[in-house]
């Protein structure tokens, strides 16, 4: 198993330096200049020439990128142009906040789709199940932020039952701060268990189709236990890979969630890293992102013998 | 009864007891006006790194030696008042008394000294530096200090505009600073200022406490612009950064926060006739116009640009843009100038017939226009559509670029575009309104305005102070600008804020900053 984990860590390595070379060259080929967005559209040419020096923007892009990777294999990220910060605390300040809002989420969303997967396959082609399936594929339609606005004015304006700007961290107030939390992890688990849903119900449907299920059947065993210890593990192995997608994809940033509900996750900070042209803040976050997306698929990846035994077995 | 009576004290006592704590608790609340900013400020430098986020928080926390009253006109602010020498190079400024900043130091020359020396000084990088370089309005020679409360300004030529540019809100008003403001090499702390508010806790992207300065001396008399008396009523402002602008409309409906300055045209339908709130509509000096390229080989002919502004019905594409609420304009003069007489409030009527004849005479067939715009700002992007409708039906051909604002700020920096939606912030005299587009674009390509005769004329306003002189020179501008027609001018915005009924004493002003001194709740009254 261990040095299954260090293969996969080493490879992951060439695909982090290609993230790095691309994400660096990539955001400087977008025009604006950061000297020039942190000044403002009047400032003075020896103003923007001088801020120019002082990040080492003057210098050669290969230059530049090496000094960048030095630093990045020292564990140093660089500073924010804009605020001045080291970026490796900028992005470990707002990834908690991300992390909590996308595992809470993701977590809620995966029960869901177990359950009401396992429930419409189990009874598929009766009304539960055409329920099961236009709900998941009306979910699937909504924008997130469109929900996220329904869902605010509803629970926020109309109703006053949750607050929805002005977050407060747990630190200072952990109730106000988990209220906080509840309308944008209410989002994020409606818009994410469609397609989990979806998928669980599809995988269960051919595995309830497979011969050892009829023969569990024959056996006498109940239905229930035939879904629970025959129909599930293998049903939730694509579901699995699936979360691990979804987790990947979502631990980058929700920045339109972020952004309705004025959260300061890691999503908001990349978005006004990218309009603010705040090269060393948007390379930390996509390489961090890159990072997460490998280790999140590492650890679904290891989870996977837990509910597919043939894949230990390979 | 005796019984009886003795419950009754206690229920006296209880009910007294209770009140009593109530009294005491509110007595001792804190009293907190929430505002919104639509992005984090950039800085607590003021004139440094900034936008106008940074302008209006900063505004609170610093002054100025003079500032803009609400007519545009120049007060004092700090300076207790100024007199000018004959050959207007010498500023000498009488201080206050009794101003303190926020670390209970008194002001003094001395600060006021190093104050505006730091800002002079390229290490700063203060926005404004260039207007006191080789291209500005004037070098400053030296800074004095005669005595504890004089303060000497040496130009080396005369600068009618000086007393304007220091009081600019983009400049950070040139805010006077405590020394202790930066550290021993120079590396900004915080603002220590002299204004009614000092900075108290800046969370990155949630919010930026201001807290009431009790050591604050208040001019006599109202609130005016950026000077006359101004007081913190409330203990705290706290403004929260909330980009989505539904969402600060839901927040403001809901009592989470109280103002909402400059509330986008399209979320009004979502506020007006609520009586939890109530809106104020002020107009405002900024300019939001079309520049033309006349450096390109195809608009390089005045009659094609002129051509473009006669396909143009601008008072139905500014109607349409910002929801009925702001008025066309033709002129870089706004229209609470006073300077905007009616030749200036003449609007440029579209004329396809000749709009077409000038394109033909100019050489034009059709060939495509590329007109930049931006998202971030949805009236430049519904601006530029309704532009390409208009001059299609004149035969001209435009082609919309969508570019994010940074982008969009690199092509005006450079030059690089045929055409392109902008707007100028807020500049309270005309001279500077026309000093952003005049200009040599060999040396400074971010210039709209290229004409040796215009940048005459405009050195014809800067130079002097004589209201009739510059009266002329503006007038001359302007019908030079509509020949020329360097930039279609659109319309000066107005802006829209929304309080929450309960707020008192909030009122805009033309130069689109919010101002929350003066600003509190309103008792049992009703406001």
């Amino acid at each position: 198993m261990l040095s299954y984990i260090a293969r996969r860590v080493l490879l992951a390595l060439p695909t982090l330096m290609l993230v790095a070379l691309a994400v660096f060259f990539l955001i400087r080929l977008i025009p604006g200049d950061p000297a020039v967005v942190m000044l403002g559209e009047g400032a003075d040419k020896a103003a923007v020439a001088a801020l120019h020096r002082e990040l080492g923007l003057d210098r050669p892009l290969p230059a530049q990128f090496l000094t960048w990777i030095a630093h990045v294999l020292r564990g140093d990220l660089g500073q924010s142009i804009s605020t001045g910060e080291p970026v490796a605390g900028l992005i470990l300040q707002r990834f908690r906040l991300t992390a909590m809002v996308v595992l809470a989420a993701v977590s809620l969303a995966t029960l869901i789709a177990i359950a009401a997967g396992m429930v419409a396959a189990w009874r598929r082609d009766t009304s539960i199940d055409l329920a099961v399936v236009g709900a998941s594929t009306l979910v699937l339609a909504i924008p997130s932020f469109w929900l996220a606005l329904v869902l605010l004015l509803v629970f926020g304006l109309k109703l006053g039952w949750l607050p929805f700007v002005g977050y407060v961290p747990f630190a200072e107030d952990a109730v106000q701060a988990a209220l906080f939390l509840v309308l944008p992890i209410l989002t994020l688990t409606i818009t994410e268990s469609g397609v989990l849903t979806r998928m669980m119900r599809s995988s269960a449907i051919e595995v309830m189709r497979l011969e050892y299920v009829t023969h569990a059947r024959a056996k006498g065993l109940s239905e229930t236990t035939v879904l629970r210890r025959h129909v599930f593990p293998n049903a939730f192995a694509p579901t699995l890979t699936l979360v691990g997608l979804t987790l990947g994809h979502l631990l980058g940033g929700i920045a339109v969630i972020e952004t309705v509900f004025t959260l300061p996750g890691l999503g908001r900070l990349m978005v006004e890293s990218i309009l603010a042209r705040d090269y060393p803040v948007v390379q930390g976050c996509l390489l961090f992102t890159a990072c997460v997306y490998i280790a999140v698929n590492l650890v679904v990846d290891l989870c996977y013998p837990l509910f597919d035994p043939r894949v230990a077995a390979a | 009864m005796r019984r009886r009576s003795r419950s009754s004290r206690w229920a006296v006592g209880l009910f007294a007891g209770l009140t009593g704590l109530v009294a005491a608790h509110a007595a001792c609340a804190e009293t907190v006006l929430r505002a919104r900013l639509a992005s984090d400020i950039v800085s607590t430098e003021p004139g440094g790194k900034r936008d106008a986020n940074t302008d209006d928080v900063l505004a609170h926390v610093v002054e100025g030696l003079v500032a803009y009253r609400e007519n545009g006109e120049i007060a004092p602010m700090l300076a207790k008042g100024w007199t000018v020498s004959p050959d207007g190079r010498t500023y000498t400024f009488a201080l206050r008394t009794g101003v303190v900043f926020h670390n209970g130091q008194p002001m003094t020359a001395a600060d006021v000294v190093w104050s505006i020396r730091r800002y002079l000084q390229p290490a700063t990088r203060w926005r404004c530096a260039a207007e006191f370089g080789p291209q500005g309005i004037a070098r400053v020679l030296s800074v004095t200090a005669p005595d504890p409360q004089t303060v000497v300004l040496t130009l080396d030529r005369p600068a009618p505009l000086l007393l304007k540019t220091l009081a600019r809100p983009d400049c950070g008003q040139t805010g006077i600073l405590h020394p202790d403001s930066v550290g021993p090499g120079g590396a900004w702390r915080g603002p220590i200022g002299t204004g009614p508010f000092k900075v108290g806790a800046w969370k990155r992207n949630q919010y930026v406490d201001l807290i009431r300065f009790p050591g604050y001396q208040a001019l006599p008399g109202p609130r005016d612009g950026d000077t006359g008396g101004k007081h913190a009523l409330v203990d705290r402002v706290r403004f929260m950064i909330i980009p989505d602008s539904s969402a600060a409309r839901a927040a403001l409906l809901r009592g989470s926060l109280d103002v909402i300055d400059s509330l986008s045209p399209t979320e009004l339908g979502g506020v007006q006739g609520d009586k939890r709130v109530r809106l104020q509509f002020a107009p405002t000096a900024d300019m939001w116009l079309m520049m033309l390229q006349t450096r390109d080989p195809l608009l390089a002919d005045p009659r094609l640009r002129r051509a473009i502004a006669l396909s143009l019905d601008t008072a139905a594409l500014t109607r349409a843009v910002t929801w009925g609420t702001s008025r066309p304009d033709s002129s870089p003069v706004p229209a609470i100038s006073p300077y905007f007489t009616p030749l200036h409030a003449q609007l440029r009527k579209p004329d396809l017939a000749q709009a077409r004849r000038l394109a033909a005479a100019a050489g034009y067939r059709g060939q495509p226009i590329r007109i930049t715009t931006n998202r971030r700002y949805p009236q430049m992007f519904d601006a530029a559509v309704l532009i390409q409708a208009m001059a299609r039906r004149a035969g001209i051909r435009f082609q919309i670029d969508t570019v994010d604002w940074a982008g969009e700020v690199q092509r005006y920096s450079a030059g690089d575009y045929q055409a392109l939606v902008f707007s100028y912030s807020v500049r309270l005299d005309p001279a500077m309104d026309f000093a952003l587009l005049i200009g040599d674009k060999s040396r400074d390509p971010r210039k709209v305005w290229d004409s040796p005769r215009a940048a005459a004329l405009l050195q014809k306003a800067v130079v002097s102070d004589d209201r009739a002189v510059r009266q002329a020179a503006f007038d001359d501008l302007q019908r030079a600008f509509l020949d020329e027609a360097p930039a279609v001018m659109l319309f000066n915005a107005t802006r829209i804020s929304a309080v929450r009924a309960n707020v008192s004493g909030f009122k805009e002003w033309p130069a689109e900053q919010q101002r929350l001194w003066d600003v509190g709740f309103c008792g049992r009254a009703a406001c």
